[in-house]
């Protein structure tokens, strides 16, 4: 297709000022983080900082626990990623593989029943995870994300079309059917498990409202719980300190994100590729 | 015939394009054992986690009591009343305007971006990693520069209001206030419009376009006549997935408004949030599950409406 040179420029003009749109928030955070008080509060400061002053991540880091909640944010998303992977996968290979009595509406029901938006249920839970007396652990935080709509539907649309025939003829070898999946279709599912893997993990990293109404303590808190209990402590005057603890929380998301860019756009996209 | 079998196999196939037949499957399991076991742990999280919890909270949304209440009382609709009498008549408004808002913004923009990025032009492919970040960075720390972005004299919007010459913006200013929670979740969400339509965009029949550009058509009416009315169940479908978030939206009303002021930003959700865990002994858990439960069906709407808008679209197509 051609085209014009004026139609290239517009164009190009045109996309400079989205991902401006999107990229001064983030340049905005980066300059106050390294800005004096002084400079923060004075509304005739310069908005580029007249002094970097780098110890102000530092200051952050040690105003809160960071380490203690980047640990936990680590250990949360890593098991519960792992746990909506599995169940996932499995559950879909199943569904999509197997003859078995109640298939389509246990199918139906797993589906509608993951699809119940979790603010709908969430007052509940909080009650059940009482019950189990699971408040402010990280089972609590864990098992009740364990599971993933988007994970078993993905795999039984994807295990509908793999071949047949290397199941049948493995069976005729003798070998067992845990040992047919994970050794035959496991791998075939490697890219879609690569993109889902990334999605969820971020997704789960991301988590707020979850933690937030199943922790209090500090010493289970995930990063965005821990950032607003710093929020708290600033009494909402140290805005530098605040954006040096946002930069805190980024920068580390953000260069897994540039790093795994593909893979972060196969899972956004998963399931709109065709 | 033209991939064979190996290909067809290593594509996962979509849920946005339209529903392909299941073709039967030959496997007949004499031991079912092996489906129920790979079955049973999803199942079973799904019965504890959600079917229950919702079983529950619709039971309980009749009754009357406190969170660790042992002897409820039936209520009938007394809990629904309160709602509106607290406030959740009024929560509902704010729901629907910020829903509005947020996928009307997140819709223009993202399909607007999506087709400039799709134009054969060097760097464009580039410069699509941007509009991922906001998804992917924890949204309580980019709220929080919202945060920043607002505060009075030295955030940048009211440094550029001063500038030129115009009135400061606060977020205590109702209108601000949602304005501040919509732009912040347009911002933050709509790089995911952006990727479903650039996803959408290559599974246009190419055949169809190019015939177009034979038979004279411009860009623009290629655009309106062709390429959108094809897109129509993705859009469908993209809305869908959007609404969805933005009836779900939490994180930047927590961060910046805290619901406030005077209940301007505090949407279903958060009114949901602050009955059962904001406002201490003040709120009322009957009320929350009552909400949960108006705020159920409202997801169950938008869903069965994407299933005939997305059947409708596809059949129009067709």
């Amino acid at each position: 297709m051609h085209i014009s040179w004026p139609v290239r420029v517009l164009v190009y003009f045109a996309v400079a000022i989205a991902a401006f749109a999107v990229l001064f928030p983030l340049l905005w955070m980066l300059l106050s983080a390294f800005k004096s008080q002084a400079d923060i509060i004075n509304p005739d400061a310069p908005i580029f900082p007249t002094h970097w002053h780098w110890s102000n991540i530092r200051d952050a880091w040690t105003a809160a626990p960071f380490g203690r909640f980047f640990i936990n944010t680590a250990i949360f998303s890593a098991a519960t990623t792992v746990g909506q992977v599995i169940t996932g996968m499995i559950a879909g290979y199943a569904f999509a593989m197997f003859t078995f009595p109640g298939r389509r509406i246990l199918f139906y029901g797993v589906l509608s029943g993951l699809m119940i938006p979790f603010p709908v249920v969430i007052v509940p839970v909080v009650e059940l995870l009482a019950d189990f007396g699971w408040i402010d652990s990280y089972q609590g935080l864990i098992v009740p994300n364990l599971a993933s709509a988007l994970g078993c539907f993905l795999y039984r649309q994807f295990f509908l079309s793999a071949p047949v025939d290397l199941a049948e003829s493995a069976r005729l070898d003798g070998a067992s059917e845990w040992r047919i999946f994970w050794s035959i279709y496991r791998p075939l599912a490697q890219p879609m498990t690569a993109a889902l893997t990334t999605i969820v993990f971020l997704q789960n990293w991301n988590n707020f409202l979850f933690p937030l109404v199943v922790t209090s303590k500090e010493s289970l808190m995930l990063i965005s719980q821990g950032l607003t209990i710093f929020q708290g402590q600033l009494l909402g005057t140290q805005y530098n300190l605040l954006m040096a603890g946002s930069l805190i929380a980024v920068v580390p998301v953000l260069i897994v994100a540039m790093f795994a860019q593909r893979r972060v756009v196969a899972g956004l996209m998963i399931g709109a590729t065709r | 015939m033209k991939g064979g079998p190996v290909k067809r196999w290593a594509r996962p196939r979509s849920s946005i394009a339209p529903p392909k037949p299941t073709r039967p499957r030959g496997i007949r399991l004499r031991t079912w054992s092996t489906a129920y076991a790979f079955v049973l742990p999803v199942l079973g999280l799904t019965v504890l986690f959600s079917v229950v919890p919702l079983v529950m909270v619709i039971r309980r949304s009749l009754y009357k009591g406190n969170i660790f209440d042992t002897n409820l009382k039936f209520a009938g609709l007394d809990n629904y009343r309160a709602v509106f009498a607290t406030g959740g008549g009024h929560s509902l408004l704010v729901t629907l305007i910020y829903t509005v808002g947020f996928v009307a913004v997140c819709m223009i923009a993202g399909i607007a971006v999506a087709l400039l990025l799709d134009l054969p032009l060097p760097g464009l492919g580039a410069v699509r990693a941007l509009f991922i970040i906001p998804l992917v960075v924890p949204a309580v720390a980019t709220a929080f520069i919202w945060f920043a972005l607002f505060q009075p004299q030295t955030g940048l919007f009211n440094r550029v209001l001063t500038a030129v010459d115009l009135p400061q913006v606060t977020l205590s200013d109702p209108t601000i206030a949602v304005l501040a929670i919509i732009s912040f979740g347009a911002w933050q969400f709509f790089g995911e419009v952006v990727i479903l339509y650039l996803a959408a965009l290559k599974t246009l029949p190419r055949d169809v376009v190019e015939a177009a550009v034979v038979d004279g058509s411009n860009a623009w009416q290629r655009l309106r006549y062709i390429r959108l009315p094809l897109l129509r169940p993705q859009t469908a479908l993209i809305a869908v997935i959007s609404t969805l978030t933005g009836l779900q939206a939490f994180t930047q009303i927590f961060v910046l408004t805290n619901g406030g002021p005077n209940g301007a930003t505090q949407t279903a959700l958060y009114y949901v949030y602050n009955q059962a865990f904001g406002l201490g002994a003040g709120g009322s858990v009957g009320n929350a599950d009552a909400m949960a439960v108006i705020l159920f069906v409202i997801s169950i709407l938008v869903t069965v409406a994407q299933v005939v808008v997305v059947g409708r679209a596809s059949r129009a197509v067709v």
